[in-house]
């Protein structure tokens, strides 16, 4: 007969393979013992009916195994199904939570993205260019070595050093020289083009170990004059110009008018980052010349042997400088030399900045999950009352905890999802808007270990502040919470927590902001700095004449002289000239020792010298320079005429302190044509910034360009049309000239000293980006706590204006509240930033790393913020109505 | 029980189960009977076999099991049919009426 069941015991919980063996024992003996029953009934011996009932069972040992077995697996499934079902509804009820109080679920979500997107990107930043190593193999091995200068900074070789120490040097596995220049490329169809080129020796591949794509290195003789002309391609030049053709290597391109073959074509991972080509350096009979051992130009870069430390390598170095001084003590007095890992030497300059904003960045990530605890804190003691409901109507205690907690994880997840996005967008930007020239940024991308640990930090905030209140929430004193209007010492401490996060949020943001402020001053300072020349009205570019066609002074001095003339001739030109070295604030690294006719000879490799530049007559006016005395040059100052030369007053005070230097003879250690250069001073022009405009202006002298031409040309012309009309029309007078002269730095004066000041402006933006976040999650921060004190504190605040409290009264009384957790906060944060500062020194122009100004400054402008958070929570607390306050609900 | 009675093929004593706990709820030992004294003895269906049966049927989520007291007050195994078991029922009766009606016609014209 069918029966339901008499009534039901339990829902199965969840159970143990233990429990379910036993339920499949207890099954199966009821059943026997039935069977048993029935057979007794029927007359069978008492004895022997259980071992009957057995037999008739059939095989109860595989029937207990089987059915255990299928009872575990139905009962694991269940529980993932149920369990997967219970945190579907968790967060469902979470999501619905969320949206419930949509200004809280933002400006949660905002604030952890703003953190985990900006930690990200920058770590990321940070990583591609000081942590990850470099992309070779055992990049650890890779050194630069170079001289050291006076000053103990590093300098460059000579050929006749490199190749002594190469010589001499036993950790070295392979090394090569290193000198980048331009090279014109023609005859491939398209426009001439100036391409970055640098000379090697023919080990260089075997230095960096890096895979051809295609074709083979230098091999050992490409060196030596008279070899073969060959080139190695980078992989984008041979994209760009060569359609990514395998069949170019074999092929001949024209570089400088001269042919070459092109022999390879290099992987992606290539070095210096900025070259096209790499040609071989050529060994010729000059550059072996004893005389030219002071002739100091040639970077280097080597791998140390294999299981030699860099300190062994560098003490080697060390004594091979000190064996060449005593040998060659004309050019080598005092000669010195040192290494730096390759990776250390290539990031040096960007080092410091980048770790101060990881610091930055840091920081608004901490903020940012202080400002979300505070949050998930306020939210939590709202809620209170809504738990002790749920708990009150026997919501277990593990379900509330997992609710809660669902809800703040939901939390943080969605924050990192949108952070994560963030970030992406983020670091890109980053790196299309970093300064030219940093080092290593083609290696960044968004790092998904920086990214893991970023979201798992905001999902660890999530997790403990929303576990904290979650168990505190869970177990309240029901019957204090619900009833009406009471408060235990409990909301106190809450409040006090809260509010000591608030003074470290306010803290770190003063930190930042003074950060920020200082590098605002400081770019401030650097931007109001007279360069020395009048960056208005004139536009510059660049030409390098191809050595064959111009190799010789006479064809240097016509082409310069056609070239002066049809600048001339462009709409509204006010002055044209050309010097032979690069532009002020971008590039002159001429420099010679001289002699002033007249004094002792100084000992050697103790001569005076100071950066040489050959212009033509018309530079001083293009580039606006004041004339202080004597006068410029002229076109009578010739070839053939009496060699002279101008100095700037930097030069003049430094070398003629205490005479009148128009009318001397400087003397340079440069001859060609069997002729010293060098002339009679006939006059001081003002000094101008040549190399940034945070340096001194350097001493400098000037040559005329026709006594003493040089195969390069940096033109300026100065007009009073548009710079662009002037910049085309020039552009089509250098085609007409010569078709085969490709013009490149095009740009104007105004750019190029915008383009000097880049990395300290991007640094400044970046920072104060950071520091606005900061400020704007400390006041988030303030608002909220202030905002929930006042409705703890409703009650009290009824009963005061009951007792004739005036809101004025009252509006000060929150003020006061807020004013004095910000004063707390920047005292700490002044305290912090007059400490962290001191990192960021070298970064700064003009301005102390304790400027008062700034200090004051920035503790203004957060107790304006914080006195505006606490104003807007203070004035509705002005507003209750005490009797409605009196009444309500807490 | 008479040596004549024939041995189940596989598949049927799911279909037994199912008709037998579509009466309502039962436990192993009921359906055992049950299904013995509805078949008046002629199918062989062996208790190792239908336990094991039974749990499979659970594990499929065809019927459901729940702690019960026997008629002598004891703590006995309920089964019921799910949903699903009665909608699973239904379509072995069809497939399994079409199935003997069809050896059944073979059977007589030979």
């Amino acid at each position: 007969m069918p029966r339901l069941p008499a009534r039901r015991l339990f829902r199965f919980p969840w159970r143990s393979a233990a429990q379910v063996a036993a339920d499949v024992d207890e099954e199966l003996r009821f059943h026997l013992d039935m069977a048993a029953q029935e057979l007794i009934d029927g007359g069978w011996p008492q004895e022997t009916a259980r071992m009957e009932a057995e037999r008739q069972f059939g095989d109860l040992e595989t029937t207990r195994r089987v059915c255990r077995q299928l009872d575990v697996h139905k009962e694991k499934q269940m529980k993932w199904t149920k369990a997967f079902e219970e945190l579907g509804q968790d967060l469902r009820f979470s999501l619905r939570q969320l949206a419930k109080s949509p200004g809280f679920t933002l400006i949660a979500i905002l604030t952890l993205a703003l953190g985990v997107g900006s930690t990200t990107s920058i770590f990321s930043v940070v990583n591609g260019i000081l942590l990850r190593p470099l992309p070779f193999p055992e990049p650890e091995r890779l050194v630069r070595v170079y001289p050291l200068s006076d000053a103990g900074e590093p300098s460059v070789f000579s050929v006749l050093n490199y190749l002594d120490w190469r010589k001499q040097s036993r950790t070295i596995e392979a090394a090569s020289l290193l000198d980048t220049g331009s090279v014109n490329l023609t005859g491939t169809g398209d426009e001439p083009e100036r391409l970055v080129g640098a000379w090697v020796s023919p080990e260089f591949f075997s230095v960096l170990k890096a895979p051809l794509l295609a074709g083979r290195g230098f091999a050992p003789g490409e060196d030596k004059p008279g070899a073969s002309k060959v080139v190695v391609l980078t992989r984008k030049l041979w994209a760009r110009r060569f359609g990514s053709d395998r069949g170019v290597v074999g092929r001949t391109v024209s570089l400088d008018g001269a042919p070459y073959t092109v022999i390879g074509v290099a992987s992606e991972n290539r070095w210096p980052a900025s070259v096209d080509l790499w040609l071989p350096f050529e060994l010729n009979e000059r550059a072996l010349e004893p005389k030219n051992r002071g002739a100091i130009y040639l970077s280097s870069v080597a791998r140390l042997a294999p299981g030699v430390s860099m300190e062994a390598a560098r003490a080697e170095a060390r004594a091979i400088a000190s064996r060449l001084a005593a040998q060659y003590p004309d050019n080598n007095t005092g000669y010195r030399m040192d290494m730096a890992g390759m990776q250390t030497y290539m990031v040096g300059d960007v080092r410091t900045p980048l770790l101060v904003l990881m610091g930055a960045v840091l920081f608004v990530l901490l903020i940012a999950c202080v400002n979300v605890a505070n949050l998930l804190l306020v939210r939590a003691s709202s809620r209170e009352s809504e738990v002790a409901v749920r708990t009150a109507l026997g919501a277990g205690r593990a379900r509330i905890v997992r609710q809660l907690l669902t809800e703040s994880v939901a939390l943080a997840l969605l924050g990192g999802a949108a952070g994560a996005a963030l970030a992406g967008w983020a670091t890109r930007a980053l790196v299309a808007l970093a300064p030219q020239g940093t080092p290593r940024l083609e290696e960044v991308g968004v790092d998904s270990s920086v990214l893991l640990f970023t979201l798992g930090v905001s999902l660890g905030t999530g997790i403990l502040f929303g576990l904290v209140p979650a168990l505190r929430a869970s177990r309240p004193d029901l019957s204090s919470v619900l009833k009406e209007g009471t408060r235990g010492s409990k909301g106190r401490v809450a409040v006090q927590a809260r509010s000591v996060l608030v003074v470290v949020e306010t803290a770190l943001a003063v930190m930042l902001l003074a950060g920020a402020g200082l590098l605002l001053r400081s770019f401030g300072e650097l931007v109001r700095v007279d360069p020395g020349f009048d960056p208005q009205n004139a536009v510059a570019f660049r030409l390098a004449p191809p050595s064959p066609k111009y190799e010789e002074d006479p064809q240097l001095r016509s082409l310069a002289t056609s070239l002066m003339e049809r600048m001339q001739k462009l709409p509204g030109v006010v002055a044209a000239g050309a010097s032979a070295f690069g532009q002020p604030l971008d590039d002159n690294d001429f420099t010679l020792s001289f002699n002033v006719d007249g004094r002792p000879d100084a000992a050697p490799g103790q001569e005076p010298s100071m950066p040489v530049a050959a212009v033509t007559p018309g530079y001083f006016r293009a580039l606006g320079l004041q004339l202080l005395r004597g006068r410029l040059f002229t076109e009578q100052d010739r070839n053939g005429s009496v060699q002279v030369a101008i100095l700037t007053q930097a030069a003049a005070r430094k070398f003629f302190p205490n005479e009148d230097p128009i009318g001397k003879k400087i003397a340079l250690g440069w001859t060609s044509d069997g002729a010293r250069r060098g002339g009679e001073v006939v006059g001081i022009i003002g000094d101008f910034k040549q190399s940034t405009l945070a340096n001194d202006a350097d001493p400098q002298l000037f040559l005329p360009f026709d006594q003493a031409p040089l195969g390069y040309l940096s033109v300026v012309i100065r007009s009073t049309v548009d710079l662009g009309t002037v910049a085309a029309a020039a552009c089509t007078q250098v085609h007409e000239l010569d078709a085969d002269l490709p013009i490149f730095k095009l740009q104007t004066l105004e750019e190029i000293v915008s383009a000097s000041v880049a990395q300290p402006r991007f640094y400044m933006l970046l920072l104060g980006g950071f520091a606005a976040v900061a400020l704007a999650m400390a006041a988030i921060g303030m608002y909220g706590v202030i905002a929930y004190a006042v409705v703890q504190r409703r009650q009290e605040i009824g009963v005061r204006m009951a007792l004739g409290a005036t809101r004025d009264r009252v509006v000060r009384m929150v003020l006061r509240q807020g004013l004095v957790l910000a004063v707390i906060g920047a005292a700490a944060g002044l305290l912090g930033a007059f400490l962290a500062s001191r990192g960021m020194r070298s970064l700064l122009y003009a301005v102390s790393a304790s400027d008062p100004m700034t200090y004051a400054g920035v503790t203004l402008v957060l107790v304006a913020v914080a006195a505006i958070a606490s104003y807007l929570p203070a004035r509705r607390a002005a507003r209750l109505e005490p009797q409605l306050a009196l009444r309500a609900d807490v | 029980m008479p040596k004549t009675s024939l041995d189940l093929m596989q598949g049927t004593v799911a279909v037994l189960i199912l008709k037998a706990l579509s009466w309502g709820a039962m436990h192993g030992y009921d359906i055992s009977r049950s299904i013995r004294r509805r078949s008046e003895g002629v199918l062989g269906l062996e208790d190792a076999a239908l336990y094991q049966a039974l749990h499979r049927l659970e594990r499929k989520g065809w019927i459901e099991a729940e702690w019960g007291l026997s008629e002598n007050n004891r703590k006995a195994k309920f089964y019921r049919l799910s949903d699903e078991g009665r909608h699973q029922l239904q379509i072995e009766v069809t497939t399994w009426q079409r199935y003997a009606s069809a050896v059944t016609k073979v059977l007589e014209t030979a």
